[in-house]
């Protein structure tokens, strides 16, 4: 009897030990096996992607290799025609830009052509999403998007670099003290105003973004208008009293600066 | 000129003839063409003259002039590209020999100067004759700083105003002008500058100056210096990159055949300090645009003139060319945006205008200092043509 129990709890011992053994050894193997499947889905995913990437490169080069041979074959056949003979006898003087009209025109077919298989590329990958795949291109209209903003970027500080240019320019030759004060304004004004679109155009950051730009450019519309009032009351004075020399109101001007700039003669 | 677009009508009880003298008054007061009529009648008492008038036609008009209506022209201050195409169609359609064009104040011209400026091209020697007026002493500065000085270097003319209001034309110089004003027509460019001298030089016509005196010369209507400035300097320089196969040849000035006439001396510095200071403004704050332009040596030489006082303030002849010739070669290569750079340029030149009135307030003659300046110009000839060619460099 006593041998039997002993028997019983040797067993039941044996029992009891021997299931942690073998639990160990199969969760190893769940996780292993849970890698491998992510593994190959990843490897999946990616043998799917492939040809989309492909067809985007290669429909990119033959368009581009496309764009610079139009491109040579405009050269060479606007050259042979003469045009920017031709155009300079039509538009005279009225020809605005540093590049001759053939250049300009070589450069815009290859570019037209680099777009257009830029345009099929994106197609083409796309086309390689659209069967049966779970994964999201949600990023496809965000990359899109992306490429907007970052248009919207360069116009933007092209025509600030502009504009400040022109208001520099202008203020120093009116001979206003804070004109380089006024260019950055100006400057800085159009580079927010371009920073807030393009943010709107991304859907980045939504209400937030309104009310900070709307604080920023009011901010500095206000600090401009108080600037160029405040300092500018010489300058409306000067005006004022030109007009109203040149309308007869006021008699002879007694200080010797007016009657002589009155001697001098430009043209 | 169809005969359905003339608008020509005679007035004179003279027969029609051949006249030998075209006369295009520009629209005028009728005070004033009154005077110009008396005037041409005393200085042409036996040519056979034809006078354009634009506004109703005169009453008590001279007999031996032949008066008649033609299209109206808007000329303020400066001859239009259209005014040479209808000069051409009326002097074909008169079978005149020369055409003599006067714009508004011309009733200031005494008769002798307007006989002098016709008779050259009557006698078909001269195909373009042009005025040497006398004006006061700080008159005409934009041409005396730029126009003169670059035409002269450039073109090889001695020529004192490039750009007038009156002329005397030969048919085939009229045609000429004719043919380029309609260019500009055609292109709806209406307003633009024509270039009479180095159209002539160009064409290889002869060119020829005739003294006439004091002269009523009219002013733009916005006589704002940014716009007057902009307006013509930028024209000459269009005139001077068209032309740039002609100028960059070398040519031999013509000697001077009339002395530099001695103006009277005046004190115009009130305005100095004004334009030193504006000029330093400038010199502060413009120049990254500035630095985009100028080579380094010009760079370093407005830096040093730029803390003299305005008493002292001068600007060194070599140093004013060298800037209006890399400004015509930033013109060309639009570095800049032409208008901005236009504007960059008028600090410099008030710079100029004020180191000019000191020079004459010291006891130097206006004339004989813009002389030294145009001979600046013709000895810098070397280094515009160098940086026209090779726009990259900046030659010492």
């Amino acid at each position: 009897m006593q041998k039997l129990i002993a028997g019983i709890s040797q067993t039941s011992r044996l029992a009891l030990a021997s299931p942690a053994y073998i639990n160990d050894s199969s969760i190893w193997q769940h996780i292993s096996d849970a890698l491998h499947q992510s593994l190959y889905r990843v490897l999946t995913l990616l043998i799917e992607v492939l040809p989309g990437i492909l067809a985007l490169f290669v429909a990119l080069a033959i368009f581009t290799s496309c764009g610079m041979l139009i491109s040579r074959l405009l050269r060479c056949c606007l050259s042979w025609v003469k045009f920017d003979l031709r155009l300079a006898r039509v538009s005279g003087d009225a020809w605005a830009s540093a590049s001759p009209p053939t250049e300009i025109v070589a450069r815009a077919s290859f570019w037209i052509c680099v777009l257009l298989g830029l345009i099929v590329g994106v197609s083409a990958f796309d086309a390689s999403y659209a069967t049966g795949t779970a994964l999201p291109i949600s990023l496809l209209p965000y990359v899109t998007h992306t490429v907007g903003a970052v248009f919207l970027l360069i116009a933007g500080i092209l025509i600030a670099r502009f504009l400040a240019r022109s208001v520099l320019i202008s203020a120093v030759n009116a001979q206003l003290q804070y004109a380089r004060f006024l260019s950055l304004g100006v400057k800085w004004l159009v580079l927010v105003l371009t920073a807030a679109m393009a943010l709107d155009h991304l859907e980045v950051g939504g209400k937030i973004v309104d009310l900070a730009f709307g604080i920023l450019f009011g901010g500095i519309v206000l600090t401009l208008a108080l600037a160029v009032g405040l300092g500018s009351r010489d300058l409306v004075s000067r005006s004022l009293e030109s007009h109203v020399e040149h309308s007869g109101e006021r008699g002879p001007v007694a200080h010797d600066a007016s009657s002589s700039s009155e001697q001098l003669r430009h043209f | 000129m169809t005969a359905e677009n003339s608008t020509f009508a005679e007035t004179s009880i003279i027969d029609r003839t051949a006249a030998h003298l075209l006369v295009v008054c520009s629209a005028i007061p009728p005070e004033q063409l009154d005077a110009v009529l008396a005037n041409l009648a005393e200085a042409f008492p036996v040519e056979s003259v034809v006078v354009t008038a634009q506004d109703q036609l005169p009453v008590n008009a001279p007999t031996n002039l032949r008066i008649i209506s033609a299209r109206q022209s808007n000329v303020t201050w400066m001859l239009k590209p259209e005014d040479f195409v209808n000069a051409y169609e009326i002097g074909r359609e008169q079978q005149v020999r020369a055409i003599l064009m006067l714009g508004p104040g011309a009733n200031s011209l005494k008769p002798q100067a307007l006989r002098e400026l016709a008779v050259a091209a009557l006698s078909r020697s001269i195909d373009l004759v042009i005025p040497h007026y006398t004006l006061p002493p700080h008159a005409g500065l934009i041409n005396s700083a730029i126009l003169y000085p670059l035409t002269r270097a450039l073109f090889a003319t001695r020529t004192r105003f490039p750009l007038t209001i009156d002329l005397g034309l030969s048919m085939r110089m009229v045609e000429h002008l004719a043919t380029v004003g309609k260019r500009f027509v055609a292109a709806n460019q209406v307003d633009a500058l024509l270039w009479p001298v180095s159209e002539a030089t160009v064409a290889g016509f002869a060119v020829d100056e005739v003294e006439v005196g004091t002269r009523d010369v009219p002013q733009p209507s916005d006589p704002d210096i940014n716009t007057i400035l902009a307006l013509v300097t930028g024209s000459l320089f269009a005139d001077i990159e068209a032309k740039a196969a002609f100028w960059q040849r070398p040519r031999r000035l013509p000697p001077a055949h009339r002395q530099a006439s001695k103006t009277a001396l005046t004190d115009g510095t009130a305005d100095v300090p004004r334009m030193v200071e504006a000029f330093r403004l400038a010199n502060s704050n413009l120049q990254e645009i500035w630095s985009l332009v100028l080579s380094p040596n010009s760079l370093l030489a407005l830096k040093r003139i730029s803390v003299l006082d305005a008493a002292v303030f001068r600007m060194p002849e070599n140093l004013w060319a060298r800037i209006i010739f890399d400004f015509v070669i930033a013109y060309r290569l639009r570095t800049i945006n032409r208008g901005h750079l236009l504007g960059a340029l008028i600090p410099l030149y008030l710079s100029w205008v004020a180191s000019h009135l000191n020079v004459t307030a010291s006891g130097t003659s206006s004339e004989r200092h813009i002389e030294a300046v145009a001979a600046a110009f013709e000895a810098d000839k070397p280094y515009m043509v160098a940086r026209w060619r090779w726009p990259d460099r900046f030659n010492s």
